[in-house]
């Protein structure tokens, strides 16, 4: 240590560490740790995860399936990654709740808000962005129809979701880019931002709640170690849970992406399930309303919580108008994920037929240079639907691919 | 000139040049990595024939469900893409051949013979049997695709 101390200013740290907190405090203070945590979790078993995933349709499934089923500790270690994911969104979910409820956001905490309201962004685009890797039915449909509502934004979206789909349809190209963005992109962006989160904690103080008098601010006890104690006990009891549902609870995974089916009833991750409700309301021309302008403006009024809510701090009991909006909200978002979850399944005629009778010529099956396939080539296509024979891969160096902007040979000549 | 006024001057200078070279180092990195992630959406899309089999074969159906499958270019694999469409002979050598992808947010919708419409399993809605919109959210009809018969086979224009 003596040579630490000598070149490094490990006092100070120390004594910066053990700075006391506000004296009135909760468990709800914790909530930032957890998240911080999970983060770091999601962090790890991703890195594993990425061991054994390949990033392509021919693979992905495949890949997948792999880890669960041969890798072992793999169900486990998918298992942590997949409810992680969930258990992250609800923790930063409640975290901003708990900020609302004491009005920690307020001045001069609103960087921290901000920076904050980014980072949920960037849990939700982990969502996204991550459940379209395994590649089965409900990846493949919920970008399907992700990609789409980004299209329906004014001017740019069409463009939007061309860059999100790398192209104008679903395949390898989106498949890469999403996997880079969810393990490359959005990791250095979300450490980044929560270093950012952290140095702001730090640098204003924790608020406490906003029964605190100016001089109980800092007469509570310490940051380190009794703060870190209980942080680190509710991080244990949070891994608990979590490896017990990981263990006991197998992480769901679909057949493999088909784009003819014709009984798979879309339905995206839980925490999008409000969003999906909410498309229903708004039809026709009104279609906007649901896909762009309610979310887009939902974001920007967080963001500028801060400043639109410039009243004392109180706890949120005694912010008549601040509970009002809060309650709405909230009641709107788990309404609406509720009402999402019980939406029925589409039961149509034709399935039901086809179930009750089953007749093999109902579906006409065609490809384009084969009248005759045999069932089980059918099969194998179903599964390996992106291969490649070796006269295609041979064909594709043939074929130019020329991008708007760019000079072919001949041109250049 | 005061020799403070100088100094304020370099100062000046040098925060200008330091934030131009930053600007151009900016620019020199940032315009073709955009242009490397973001390249894909000026790709033209082609729509082109695809071929569903004898015209023969189809007689006579109704609203059914055809499925197809092509080979076309994505990013670096050519692919064996898979569709579907529900198949109608209109007599006379007419066809109508109705995109499965729902003007709304693209899900597959399922023709039903009890309803006699079209329908979404994602937010509902309902088409009638010309794709109108009945119900929900979509904000156009359903994509009616352009067929063609050459040499006893039927074709559509794949999107
Ligand atoms: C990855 C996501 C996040 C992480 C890792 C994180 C981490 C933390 C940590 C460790 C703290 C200090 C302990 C605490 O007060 O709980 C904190 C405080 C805070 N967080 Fe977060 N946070 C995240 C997301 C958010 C979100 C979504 C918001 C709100 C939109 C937010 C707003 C705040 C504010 C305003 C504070 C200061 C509270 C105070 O000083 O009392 N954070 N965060
Ligand atoms: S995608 Fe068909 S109703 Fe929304």
């Amino acid at each position: 240590m003596g040579f630490l101390n000598e070149r490094l200013p490990l006092t100070e740290f120390s004594a910066h560490l053990r700075k006391p907190l506000p004296k009135h405090i909760n468990l709800l203070f914790s909530l930032g740790s957890l998240a911080m945590f999970l983060l770091l979790l999601q962090a790890a078993t991703g890195a594993f995860l990425a061991l054994y995933y390949s990033p392509s349709p021919e693979h992905a499934h495949n890949a997948v399936t792999y880890i669960s089923e041969e890798v072992p500790f793999g169900s486990f270690v998918r298992g942590l990654h997949h409810w992680g994911a969930s258990a992250m969104v609800v923790i930063v979910f409640v975290h901003l709740l708990r900020v609302v409820i004491y009005s920690s956001y307020k001045a001069p905490r609103e960087l921290t808000w901000i920076v904050g309201v980014l980072l949920l962004l960037v849990v939700l685009g982990f969502g996204f962005t991550g459940y379209l890797l395994p590649w089965d039915e409900k990846a493949y449909w919920a970008t399907v129809v992700g990609v789409e509502i980004a299209s329906t934004a004014p001017i740019l979206g069409v463009f939007v979701a061309k860059v999100l789909r790398g192209g104008s349809e679903i395949g390898a190209v989106t498949l890469a880019r999403f996997y880079a963005v969810h393990t490359i992109w959005l990791p250095w962006l979300a450490f980044g931002l929560v270093g950012v989160h952290l140095f702001f904690v730090r640098y204003y103080g924790s608020s406490g709640t906003p029964q605190n008098t100016p001089e109980e601010m800092k007469t509570g006890k310490p940051f380190y170690p009794d703060q870190v104690f209980e942080d680190v006990v509710g991080m244990l009891i949070l891994f608990i849970v979590l490896a017990a549902v990981a263990l006991f609870i197998p992480v769901p995974l679909e057949d493999v992406a088909d784009p003819t089916n014709a009984n798979y009833d879309p339905r995206p991750e839980w925490y999008f399930l409000f969003l999906f409700q909410l498309l229903k309301y708004f039809q026709g021309p009104l279609e906007i309303v649901g896909t762009f302008v309610i979310p887009t403006v939902g974001i920007v009024l967080l963001l500028f919580l801060p400043f639109l809510d410039k009243s004392e701090r109180a706890v949120l009991w005694k912010r008549p108008v601040a509970l009002t909006v809060t309650t709405v909200c909230v009641a709107g978002i788990v309404g609406l994920t509720l009402l999402g979850a019980s939406s029925p399944k589409l039961e149509t005629a034709d399935a039901t037929i086809v179930q009750e009778v089953p007749q093999p010529t109902e579906d006409i099956q065609k490809t384009a240079t084969l009248d005759t396939e045999t069932a089980e080539v059918e099969k194998e296509e179903e599964v390996f639907d992106f291969q490649l024979t070796e006269e295609e891969i041979e064909g594709t160096e043939e074929e130019e691919e020329v991008f708007d902007f760019q000079l072919t040979e001949e041109e250049l000549q | 000139m005061e020799k403070g006024s100088r100094r304020s001057f370099l100062v000046f200078s040098i925060n200008w040049a330091t934030a131009l070279i930053g600007g151009v180092l900016s620019l020199a990195a940032g315009i073709p990595l955009i242009g490397f992630a973001i390249s894909p959406a000026f790709k033209k899309g082609e729509s082109k024939w695809v071929d569903l089999g004898l015209a023969d074969r189809l007689k006579n159906s109704r609203f059914k469900k055809v499925d197809y499958t092509f080979t076309a270019k994505d990013g670096w694999v050519k692919a064996t893409k898979k569709r579907s469409v529900y198949v109608t002979d209109a007599g006379n050598g007419q066809w109508s051949v109705f995109s499965r992808t729902c003007s709304h947010l693209g899900c597959l919708v399922r023709w039903d013979d009890q309803k006699e419409s079209f329908l979404c399993p994602c937010h509902g809605a309902v088409f009638d049997q010309n794709g109108i919109v009945v119900a929900g959210p979509p904000p156009r009809p359903l994509q009616k695709l352009q067929t063609k018969v050459e040499a006893g086979i039927l074709y559509v224009k794949d999107f």
